[in-house]
C-alpha cells in the first residue's frame, strides 16, 4: 500500500498536533504465516471501529501484499494502535511518512 | 492425536452470552494447554515467544527499546489476565464476550508461540508421518477453535459503526 490511499488519508486530520503535524506517522501490519484471517479483520473491527467490508479489505491488502496502513497520526497516537495490535498478536510496526 | 470432533461449533451465541461447546476431554485439553502456555509466557525466556513481541520501530533501536520498556511488562501480564480467566471459566456451560475474548486471546498466542517454534509457512501440507505432525494437529485444532470463537464474537460488534 502506498501512502495517499484511502486509509492513510482519511486519519490525516487527527494528526494536527505536536511536532509531527507536517509528516504523520503511518501504522502498518505485515502479514504472517500464523494468524487467521478472519481473526485479523476482527481485530481492526474491534481496534478501529471498522466496518466489516472495510477490515476485510484491509486484511486481504496484508494477505496478498504483504502489509497495508491500518491507521495514522501524530506518533503517540500511531504508538498507542501498534501497542494494542500488538495485545491483539499482530505484526504491526510504524513509520513516518516521506515528506 | 489431537480431538476433531466436529460435532458442533466450539462457540455459540446464547442471548448476550456464548455458549462453550466443548467435551469434557476438549475443556481439559484447553486448560493444560492454558497452564503450559502461563508458564513459558510468565518465565519470559523462550526466544520463540518472540512473535508476541513484534519491533514497533524496525528502522530506529533505540526508540524500539524504548517501546519496549515501555509495553513489555503490560503485553506479558494482559497475556496472563486472558490465560486467568480461561482458566477459572475452562468448566463453564457459558462465557461472557470479555471472557470469550480472553479465550481467543489464548488461543491466537499460543498459535502463534507453536507456529513460531513449527517455522510455519502458508503453503505448508500436513504431513501425518512428519515427526512434528502432533504440533502442527495442535496449532490446526487451535485454529479450529479461533475460528469460530471470531464468528460468534463477530456477532457482538456494534453494527452501526460508521467509516471515517
Amino acid at each position: 500500500m502506498t501512502p495517499g490511499t484511502a486509509p492513510s488519508e482519511v486519519d490525516r486530520p487527527e494528526s494536527q498536533e505536536g511536532a509531527d503535524l507536517d509528516h504523520p506517522w503511518a501504522v502498518l501490519v505485515w502479514n504472517d504465516p500464523i494468524n487467521l484471517m478472519s481473526y485479523v479483520s476482527f481485530v481492526f473491527q474491534k481496534l478501529f471501529g471498522y466496518s466489516r467490508e472495510r477490515a476485510d479489505s484491509l486484511m486481504l491488502d496484508v494477505h496478498h501484499k504483504g502489509r497495508a496502513v491500518v491507521s495514522s497520526g501524530a506518533r503517540e497516537k500511531a504508538e498507542m494502535d501498534v501497542f494494542r495490535l500488538h495485545g491483539y498478536g499482530l505484526w504491526a510496526t510504524m513509520q513516518q511518512d516521506n515528506p | 492425536m489431537i480431538l476433531r470432533q466436529r460435532r458442533n461449533a466450539g462457540f455459540e451465541r446464547r442471548g448476550d452470552r456464548v455458549e462453550i461447546c466443548l467435551s469434557d476431554d476438549e475443556r481439559e485439553l484447553v486448560a493444560d494447554l492454558a497452564e503450559q502456555f502461563r508458564s513459558v509466557l510468565a518465565a519470559d525466556r523462550d526466544p520463540d515467544l518472540r512473535r508476541l513481541y513484534p519491533t514497533a520501530y524496525p528502522d530506529d533501536t533505540d526508540r524500539n527499546d524504548d517501546y519496549t520498556v515501555l509495553v513489555h511488562d503490560d503485553l506479558v501480564t494482559a497475556r496472563l489476565a486472558a490465560i486467568d480467566s480461561v482458566l477459572a471459566t475452562t468448566g463453564n456451560q457459558s462465557i461472557d464476550t470479555g471472557e470469550l475474548e480472553s479465550w481467543m486471546d489464548m488461543f491466537s498466542g499460543l498459535r502463534l508461540l507453536v507456529g513460531t517454534r513449527l517455522d510455519v509457512c502458508e503453503d505448508d501440507v500436513f504431513d501425518p508421518e512428519d515427526a512434528d505432525a502432533p504440533s502442527r494437529a495442535l496449532l490446526a485444532w487451535l485454529g479450529y477453535l479461533l475460528e469460530e470463537a471470531v464468528g460468534v464474537a463477530g456477532e457482538f460488534l456494534p453494527v452501526d459503526r460508521s467509516d471515517l
